[in-house]
């Protein structure tokens, strides 16, 4: 008996140890440069060419680094495994010259041939990317992702020697230097790719800890699913004396309610949401702590066009002036968001939607569904709303349903997935009605519009249409901006009259984040290169 | 006992004679907390079955410009984000609640007494074979095999019932099972064997009411473990989806603004607790009174 007790006493000592946890994680963070960021979900993959989303994009930025790179600040392109380039004076000839010291986390140089070889990769057919379409300025790669050309040395993409590419596209692109700085255009390291599977083969286990050879300004260290991604300082990195963090913590939290509990107890240092009822309370008691900044983004619900009843054009216009996007950004979101009746967020360098076609109309919209044959909603079949599970994503399904059902009387079944389901449910047009939200790559309004081209990687809703087509491919190949953005305009106007997409509100970017983060600079993409991110207690305060 | 329930007591026994019914119904009346419960939770069903009539709202009305306010007079109770009334769908969530703790308790009721009576009654490799099935289901994470269900036969109300209830007859058909095989071998059964009964009419007459007091006192406890297993696979997106509610629903929505919004967290969680506490307080009466040896050995 007494060794029971003896175990029972050192049992609950043990439990009561267990609860002092030391410093935080801030608290420790400035002296070891370690930061610690909420990264939303789980990645689908850490491969540059197979993934879409923002959660790995904020990772493999760590793990990669593209020919150019983005001033933290301004966004202007900067030299980054290019060293310098030229630019024809046609625009369309790019002649890049890589960096001498530009290693991989291996050792091995990173050469012109490692680009080449990528964006074969990228572009082959039996990768099938969805962002495989960011190459298509260059020139026949389109063609040759499309499997109408097989031979990929009539692609406009060259290496004169090991340090020397040049590309040819098909017209002069105003954005291609930012799409640069784009992952989907990063170099992988071919030897890695090899030793583990095909070029052309996606979710092999290249991007497992200890496998994945990076050329950014962090290696990975350990993967632990749904738990921390950790990446270390890459000693290799041609520019290792700029890094001044020398780890990155990635917790993959789908609830914003945890990210923020752990942000307040000094677990991270900035959330990737924000709970929607906090931000009021913060903005009042720790205004330091909150940033609320415009955000090149659009949150948006697809319409999957090859189902009844959302084949009829009239019904979905129908869906789409029936919410009240208003009620939505003040009454739930409350982030300052914008209400959105375009994809293309207003001002987007300079580029205005010309909107006449959607508005909040529900005397339209109801006699819009009668004449598609559903009077009052009579007929109507259940439609299912998918939502990547998140509390926000619910709030604002739970009340467009609501203003479907009282404006249209049509019923909506909510369905939450994981961010790997979802992803690749919409992907394969398994859904009726999907929440999406799309962030602009780079900023210009093409990243946004040239997504709904037929067959698009990023469509994926079904929808085409061949003057939308045309005119996305005449602001192509247009120089003077003027042109190309009324072309632009042409376009979003027909992708609004037709509506294959819902679009609600332009994102404001709504983050928590600790005054000690530095060099972490509000810009309209969320871009923030990790080599300048530095960890410094400016107050005496202590936080907490 | 007072002299005058004794009184009582003997009038009872000794004027009409009594059932064990009776007896059992005269020990739980004097059980006062027992009494309030079964009272509580009588009202707590006829709100429910009323609640289309009584309900001073729509329970997916929303007044987004509203969001969430506390208590007032025109929302006893609040509203939640959406301007939703909170008394409203605590109410319809009442409903749905009761219904899921009681139908998917009669769904693992009817299997698991069927199940371990035969069990025990039969015994030898019958016995034997039934329950190991139950092991082997036992040994099956449920949630694998809910979702299983739900990606077979589809999302539905009815299928959370049953889905639930498949789940919660195992422990049923062990505790059946036991008394069962401690009862076969009494006297009174191996009389009745003698005198010609067949094995239906000795299990329906002999056994099944001999088992009625643990089994009744089992099922108190289950439906409050089922109304929490609804509340959880409802979080899941398994269960009841928006913009229906139950008491778990709003619980759980309850808890993510609850520094916000406290009473979206403590009206369904009061009211929730207070259901689960008549359950058992009811389940601890009905053992008292069914089972008079329990009771004599206090």
């Amino acid at each position: 008996m007494p060794n029971k007790i003896l175990l029972a006493v050192s049992l609950s000592l043990l439990l009561l140890a267990g609860c002092d946890l030391g410093p935080s994680n801030i608290e420790s963070a400035t002296a070891r440069q370690i930061l610690h960021l909420g990264n939303g979900t789980e990645p689908k993959d850490l491969d540059p060419h197979t993934v879409t989303g923002v959660p790995e994009h904020n990772i493999i930025s760590a793990l990669f680094e593209g020919l150019i790179s983005v001033d933290p600040a301004t966004l202007t392109p900067q030299p980054a495994v290019a060293e310098s380039w030229l630019i024809s004076d046609d625009g369309k000839r790019y002649t890049f010259t890589l960096r001498d010291n530009a290693n991989w986390s291996n050792g091995d140089p990173v050469t012109a041939d490692d680009f080449v070889w990528s964006w074969q990769r990228m572009l082959s057919p039996a990768l099938a990317s969805e962002y495989a379409y960011q190459l298509f300025t260059i020139k026949n790669a389109q063609a040759f992702n499309h499997g109408e050309l097989q031979d990929f040395s009539q692609v406009g993409v060259k290496a004169i020697n090991s340090k020397t590419l040049v590309v040819e596209l098909e017209n002069p692109t105003p954005y291609f230097l930012s799409l640069l700085a784009h992952y989907s255009t990063f170099a992988v390291h071919p030897p890695t790719i090899l030793a583990f599977g095909d070029r052309d083969q996606a979710g092999t286990l290249w991007t497992r800890p200890g496998n994945l050879v990076g050329n950014g300004p962090f290696t990975l260290d350990s993967w632990r699913l749904n738990y921390i991604i950790r990446v270390k300082k890459n000693p290799q990195y041609w520019d290792h004396q700029t890094v001044r963090l020398n780890e990155i913590l990635f917790y993959p939290i789908d609830s914003a309610l945890t990210e923020e509990r752990m942000f307040r107890t000094g677990v991270l240092h900035a959330t990737s949401s924000t709970p929607l009822d906090k931000i009021a309370s913060y903005q009042t008691n720790d205004p330091d702590k909150i940033s609320i900044d415009p955000y090149l983004g659009t949150y948006y619900y697809r319409l999957n066009v090859t189902e009844k009843p959302l084949d009829d054009v009239r019904v979905r216009r129908a869906l789409s002036m029936s919410i009240d996007r208003q009620a939505i950004t003040d009454s739930i979101t409350k982030g300052g968001q914008i209400p959105a009746f375009t994809f293309t967020p207003p001002n987007t360098q300079g580029y205005f939607a010309n909107n006449n076609s959607i508005r909040y109309d529900l005397a339209q919209a109801k006699q819009l569904l009668s004449e598609a044959g559903f009077p009052n909603g009579e007929g109507f079949p259940e439609i299912e709303l998918t939502y990547n599970t998140s509390d926000g994503h619910r709030r604002i399904a739970v009340a467009i349903q609501q203003m479907w059902k009282l404006a249209l009387n049509i019923n909506v079944r909510l369905s939450n997935q994981d961010w790997k389901v979802y992803l690749s449910r919409i992907q394969a047009l398994d859904y009726s009605i999907a929440r999406a939200a799309w962030i602009g790559d780079y900023p210009d309004p093409n990243t946004f519009l040239d997504m709904f081209v037929t067959d698009g990687g990023n469509n994926q809703t079904g929808w085409s249409n061949s003057q939308y087509d045309q005119w996305i491919a005449s602001a192509a190949s247009e120089t003077d901006e003027k042109k190309r953005y009324q072309f632009f305009q042409q376009a979003e106007q027909l992708l609004m009259d037709e509506s294959p997409i819902i679009p609600i509100y332009t994102y404001t970017r709504v983050l928590l984040k600790h005054p000690q983060l530095k060099g972490w600079e509000p810009n309209i993409l969320d871009i923030h290169p990790y080599k300048y991110v530095y960890l410094e207690d400016s107050t005496i305060d202590g936080g907490q | 006992m007072a002299a005058d329930n004794l009184q009582q007591y003997q009038d009872l026994v000794f004027d009409q004679g009594r059932s064990p019914w009776q007896d059992a119904w005269y020990r739980l009346k004097q059980n006062k907390l027992a009494i309030i419960s079964l009272n509580f939770l009588t009202v707590l069903v006829v709100i429910a079955v009323l609640t289309p009539w009584l309900a001073p709202y729509g329970y997916e009305t929303q007044n987004l410009a509203l969001g969430a306010s506390g208590p007032s007079a025109a929302h006893w109770l609040g509203t939640d984000i959406h301007g939703r009334d909170l008394m409203t769908r605590l109410m319809y969530g009442g409903r749905i609640s009761l219904m899921v703790g009681f139908a998917a308790t009669a769904v693992s009721l009817v299997i698991g007494v069927l199940w371990g009576t035969v069990a025990g009654y039969v015994g030898g490799l019958t016995d034997t074979v039934l329950m190991r099935i139950v092991d082997i289901l036992y040994a099956l994470p449920f949630m694998i095999f809910i979702i299983l269900l739900m990606v077979v036969f589809g999302r539905s109300l009815l299928l959370l019932f049953l889905a639930i209830g498949l789940i919660e007859w195992l422990t049923m058909a062990r505790i059946v099972r036991s008394q069962v095989m401690n009862i076969r071998n009494q006297d009174f059964v191996s009389a009745a064997i003698v005198t010609g009964l067949s094995h239906w009419q000795i299990i329906s007459r002999h056994i099944i009411p001999n088992i009625i007091g643990p089994v009744i006192v089992y099922i108190t406890l289950t439906i409050p473990s089922v109304m929490l297993l609804e509340a959880f696979l409802s979080f899941l997106g398994l269960g009841i989806q928006p913009p229906q509610s139950s008491w778990g629903v709003l619980i759980s929505g309850g808890v993510e603004t609850m520094e916000e919004y406290p009473w979206l967290l403590l009206f369904p969680g009061l009211t929730l607790s207070a259901t689960l506490f008549a359950l058992n307080f009811l389940g601890d009466g009905l053992r008292d009174a069914l089972d008079p040896r329990a009771t004599s050995n206090q």
